[in-house]
Order: C-alpha cells, then sequence, then structure tokens
C-alpha cells in the first residue's frame, strides 16, 4: 500500500513539475506548481511527517505561490508563443540536463533500498525540541536574515517604483 | 499517516461534488450564445477600453512579499508553541529565545510603519 | 484496520460532509429572513410555509439559468475557478471535532472525519488555498473588476492570515496541543467554580482576534471588499455565471462553517456542555452513543450561533476602505496578536514556576 501511494505521490509530482515547464502560460506554470507542491507534500505524509506536510502546503503553497501569481499577474507576462531558439536559452537548458542527469546517474547507481525506512512516531515534538536545542543559534540568525529581507524589500520597491498612469490599481 | 486516510474518503467526496456541480450546470441550463452576451462585461460600454490585464500598482506585491515574510517567522511560532508547556520545569529558556526572535520580528514591523511602506497612513 | 472501520469511516465522512453541505441552503433561508428581520421587512415567505423551502426555488434557479462562457476568458481556468474555491473549503472539515466517540460493534468510532495531530495547522494551511480559485478565477475572466477584485480579495485574505495565525498560535501554546481533540479534552469541567472551563477565558484576546481574521478570511461584511457592488461590479466573480456564483457561495458558508467550528473547538468548549462534565452526563444518559448525540447537538448549536453571528454583523457594520482594511491588519491585529503570545507565555512561565 506504501509503496504504491509512494509510486503515485512521486509520479503525480513529476508530472506536475513538467508542467511548470511545459505550460506556455506563466499561470498555468503557477498551477502546476501547486499541485506539485501538493504531490511533495503527500510524500511527506508517507514518510510520517504530517508537521513537514502542512508547513509545505501552509508556507511553500499557501505563500510562495501566492507570491509568483501576483508577480506574474503584476508584470503581466505575455504568453510565450515562441520557441526557444535563442543561442543562451538553448545553451543554460543544456547545461541543466546535463547536471540534472549526472545527479540522476548519481542516484540511480547507488544501492536501492527496497523499503522506505520508518520513521518514529512523535516526530513532531523531536523536530520541535531539537530546533530550540542544538539548532537554537540558527534559529536565531534566520530571524535576522527575515528581518534584513524586509527592509531589502523596501529599499529595492522604493527606487524601482513603476511609474504609471494616475489611476490607481 | 493512517490518520490522513478518511481525509482521502472527503477528497472523493468532494471531487463527486464539484463534478456534480459541473454536470448540472452543463445539463440544465439553456444555451443561446449572442456574440454581445459573451463580450467582456464594462460598465455602460459595448467594447471594453484597453487591456485587463494591465500592471498593476506594486503595494499587492509588497503585502504578497511582506505575508511570506510573515507567514515564515509564524511557521515557527508554531513548533515552539507546542513544546513551551513542557520545557517550563526547565527554566525560561524557550522565553528568552522568543523573545529574542520575536523582538527582531517587530523591529521589522516597526520598520514597516515608520518607513510608510504600504502606504498605510 | 479491518474493513468493518474502512466502511464505518466512508459512512461517518459522508455524513459529516453532507451534514456541512446543508449548512448551504440552511444559511440562505436564514441570511434572506435575517436580513429581512434587521431591515424590519418580511422577506422571502411565499416559498412554503414561512418561506421555508426558498433555498430549493434558488438553487433550481441557479440551476436553469443560461450558461455562458465569455469569449475573452482562458477557458481552463475560468471552469476550474470556482470547484478551486469549493475544493479546499470542503477539504478542511475533516479536522473538525463533533464529539467524542460512537460505538458500533463495540468498537469506538471518533466523531470527526480525521484524528489529525496537526490539526490547527491542518485547517489553516488548506484554508489558505481558497486564494488560488479567486485569484485564477479573477484571471482568467480577464476582466478589469475581477482582476481588481481578484488582487484585493487575495491580499485580504493573505494579510488576515497573518493575525489568524498567530491567534492560532496562542492556543496552541495554551493547549500544548495542535490536535483540536486534544484542545477539547482539556476544555472539560469549571473554571474557579462558576465559569465553563473554556477557552475563551484564558484567551479572551486571542478569541478576538481570531474572530475578526475569520470575518476577513470568508470575504465576510465588514470585510467584503472583493465584491464591493458600488465600485467592483461583483468582484472576481463578475463573468460567472448563476451557478458558478452558486458554487463561490457554496465555500463561503462552508468556510464560515468551518471557521466557526474551529472557534467552538479552541474557544468554547467543543462539545462539552457548560459546567457539566461527560462522566456525569454518560450516568446520567447511559449510553455511549446517546451522549455522542448529545455532543454533536451542542456542537451544532454553538456553530449556528456563530453563524447567527456572521448574518448579525453583516447587517449592522458598514464595510470598510481598502486602505483602513490594511492598516487594521498590518497597524492592530499583527501587533496585537505578538503581544498576546508573549503575555500568553509570560503568564504560563509564572504559573509554571509557582
Amino acid at each position: 500500500m506504501r509503496e504504491i501511494l509512494f509510486v503515485a505521490f512521486s509520479l503525480f509530482t513529476i508530472g506536475a513539475a513538467s508542467g511548470v515547464f511545459l505550460a506556455r502560460n506563466p499561470v498555468y506554470s503557477a498551477f502546476s506548481l501547486i499541485l506539485s507542491f501538493f504531490g511533495l507534500s503527500g510524500l511527506y505524509l508517507l514518510w510520517g511527517s504530517t508537521f513537514m506536510a502542512m508547513i509545505q502546503i501552509l508556507i511553500y503553497t499557501g505563500a510562495i505561490v501566492v507570491l509568483f501569481v501576483f508577480v506574474v499577474m503584476l508584470l503581466n507576462l505575455q504568453v510565450n508563443r515562441e520557441n526557444p531558439s535563442n543561442l543562451l536559452t538553448l545553451g543554460i537548458s543544456a547545461g541543466a540536463v546535463w547536471f540534472f542527469s549526472l545527479i540522476l546517474l548519481r542516484v540511480l547507481t547507488r544501492a536501492i533500498p527496497n523499503k522506505i525506512p520508518e520513521i518514529p512516531t512523535d516526530q513532531l515534538r523531536t523536530i520541535s525540541k531539537l530546533l530550540f536545542t542544538r539548532y537554537l543559534w540558527p534559529f536565531e540568525v534566520l530571524s535576522l536574515f527575515l528581518l534584513v529581507m524586509i527592509i531589502a524589500i523596501f529599499a529595492i520597491t522604493r527606487t524601482q517604483e513603476i511609474p504609471h498612469g494616475g489611476e490607481q490599481r | 499517516m493512517e490518520a490522513f486516510l478518511p481525509v482521502g474518503f472527503l477528497l472523493i467526496f468532494a471531487v463527486l461534488l464539484c463534478i456534480g456541480l459541473f454536470t448540472v450546470k452543463r445539463l440544465l441550463g439553456p444555451r443561446n450564445p449572442l456574440a454581445s452576451k459573451l463580450s467582456v462585461y464594462e460598465c455602460g460600454v459595448a467594447t471594453p477600453e484597453g487591456s485587463a490585464r494591465a500592471p498593476f500598482k506594486t503595494s499587492f506585491y509588497l503585502i504578497a512579499v511582506l505575508f511570506l515574510l510573515f507567514d515564515v517567522e509564524a511557521a515557527f511560532f508554531f513548533p515552539w508553541a507546542l513544546v513551551y508547556k513542557e520545557s517550563l520545569v526547565q527554566g525560561p529558556g524557550l522565553l528568552i529565545a522568543m523573545l529574542v526572535y520575536m523582538g527582531l520580528l517587530v523591529l521589522g514591523l516597526v520598520y514597516i510603519f515608520r518607513k510608510d511602506c504600504l502606504k498605510l497612513n | 484496520m479491518e474493513w468493518t472501520d474502512i466502511i464505518i469511516t466512508a459512512i461517518k465522512t459522508a455524513v459529516i460532509y453532507l451534514g456541512m453541505v446543508q449548512v448551504v441552503p440552511i444559511m440562505l433561508i436564514v441570511e434572506r429572513r435575517g436580513a429581512a428581520l434587521m431591515q424590519d421587512r418580511p422577506g422571502p415567505n411565499r416559498v412554503g410555509p414561512f418561506g421555508l423551502f426558498q433555498p430549493v426555488a434558488d438553487v433550481i434557479k441557479m440551476m436553469m439559468k443560461e450558461v455562458t462562457i465569455p469569449r475573452q476568458v482562458n477557458k481552463a481556468l475560468y471552469l476550474l475557478g470556482p470547484f478551486l474555491v469549493l475544493f479546499p473549503a470542503s477539504l478542511v472539515v475533516a479536522a473538525l471535532p463533533f464529539g467524542d466517540f460512537f460505538t458500533v460493534f463495540e468498537k469506538n468510532y471518533p466523531l470527526q472525519v480525521a484524528n489529525i495531530d496537526v490539526g490547527v495547522l491542518y485547517i489553516l494551511a488548506i484554508g489558505s488555498l481558497g486564494i488560488y480559485g479567486i485569484l485564477f478565477g479573477g484571471w482568467a475572466s480577464n476582466n478589469k473588476f475581477s482582476l481588481m477584485g481578484a488582487m484585493r480579495s487575495s491580499s485580504q485574505i493573505i494579510s488576515y492570515e497573518i493575525p489568524l495565525g498567530l491567534a492560532a498560535c496562542s492556543a496552541v501554546l495554551w493547549y500544548g496541543h495542535f490536535n483540536l481533540r486534544e484542545m477539547v479534552y482539556t476544555q472539560e469541567g469549571t473554571l474557579m467554580g462558576v465559569l465553563p472551563n473554556w477557552g475563551i477565558f484564558y484567551q479572551p484576546l486571542g478569541f478576538l482576534l481570531f474572530f475578526i481574521s475569520a470575518f476577513a478570511e470568508t470575504n465576510r461584511l465588514p470585510f467584503d471588499l472583493p465584491e464591493t457592488e458600488a465600485e467592483l461590479v461583483a468582484g472576481f466573480h463578475t463573468e460567472y455565471g448563476p451557478m458558478d456564483f452558486g458554487t463561490f457561495f457554496m465555500a463561503e458558508y462552508m468556510n464560515m462553517a468551518t471557521m466557526s467550528g474551529l472557534m467552538v473547538a479552541m474557544y468554547f468548549g467543543g462539545w462539552h456542555l457548560p459546567w457539566i462534565s461527560d462522566a456525569t452526563l454518560l450516568q446520567w444518559l447511559g449510553s455511549r452513543n446517546l451522549l455522542a448525540a448529545l455532543q454533536v447537538l451542542s456542537v451544532v448549536v454553538k456553530i449556528s450561533f456563530f453563524m447567527l453571528v456572521f448574518v448579525w454583523v453583516r447587517w449592522t457594520l458598514p464595510r470598510f476602505r481598502f486602505d483602513q482594511l490594511m492598516r487594521l491588519a498590518w497597524r492592530n491585529l499583527i501587533p496585537l496578536g505578538l503581544i498576546n503570545l508573549v503575555i500568553t507565555a509570560v503568564i504560563m512561565y509564572f504559573r509554571g514556576a509557582a
């Protein structure tokens, strides 16, 4: 049962992720991204990590993709009808394919465990306790990092405010 | 994991409801398409002014970024809230850790208000 | 898990889900008659006794109306839009506890679709997905009013998600659990002998924040800016037909019910009757299933109360302006949420130290 679900979630995730770059319209790409994150959180559930699954949906699906969609709508990106004939695009794609095939090769040549490893049941409290004991300093630094991000975002948008007609939209 | 299995049932029922609503809408409603029926709605004009997908004001984007940052911050409050009660016997360590964390968050909020970044005033 | 378990779970899920869907027709009539009551007019009273069959008439009318798909829309996302809203609204129901246990064939089953250990997070996470239906639907309609409504609506929803999360976090902090069922268990009994031992007496500010944010999250007046008829025609569903409008409405009512259910579970003792403990009740009634029925009734009454408050507030308060709305969220509610969190933590520390 677990194996079947694992394969199903994996295929779903990979399929949806391919949709992200196969879709011509960026909004449809964003939609595929949401689906692929859903598959990912399904995988987390399968590993017994309910907390990670929920955070995956709450942060990635519920916040990061919202930002993507906002940016796509904000910039009003046009539908990309041309094929990637650009040399640079081709080069980057070739590089990416090469890199990911290396990773794939590395993954495939490793011994594949015939069973998904079991994970302790009360992970939630274990993770939380570790976060506030062993990883306390990274946790505090993260807060500083977020503060810097808040300031940086305003600094950037301040200088690059897009001018447009008087009507407030 | 097992606890989520009934959610699968709920998923199936929700899909069934959606399919049902869609088919009912398709089957029962009459169809007499006319050019004017199918055109864009806009107050008092026959043809719409310009494209609907014009660029937006940046403040919407700012709100989305801020939401993302604060959501990440809030996500870290949850594991803290979960273990805080048990950690009380070991002294105020977790309270102080969270006060430092929250202090930096509040600095960010104060910055937003002082610079009036969201045009709140 | 045996197959009897699976069948009983499936039936239980179906019954709970159908119950939640029933909220929609009931609220249709309650809202219309409630509005009429507050505006001193009779309201719909022709269909059936006291107009009780009005929802049936409404739904039939919606179904029989013409379906038009405007030419300019992006068809796939346009058609998907309403269901993207309805889908998360249906899924969040899973974590709501309606009662303790019921017994079939001498086995206990929880009166909840799924006893999820991260219940609060589950509701917050899945509930936040409703925004996509609005965003994609509004965008795919390719209409200025739709897009504007969608952007406004989504900014509003994401802004109020943070105070909602912070208020829920304070509750989690107080109970030390994500699990809504565990939260309800701790709310049994009395507080200082007079008050019921409910979360609201420990988290009054948290409840207030949650309550206000819940209105914004469900797009209800005084926060129904996405649909401001006066300025945006109908907001994100301008280009949608009657049945799609009905679907959006269904999702709205179901979200309201879920939010009410969450408030009941976190702040109003869930299935507990005030002052009486479950053990005493079980002694009086003598049967577990009878007790379960009483508990479900108690939850339903509490949820109905909040639904009435939703209607009451709708016809009492005027609508906010968009900048006022944003100011309320960022300037007032988020700082208050943080303060509430700190106060709760400090009080818990001193209680623990004493």
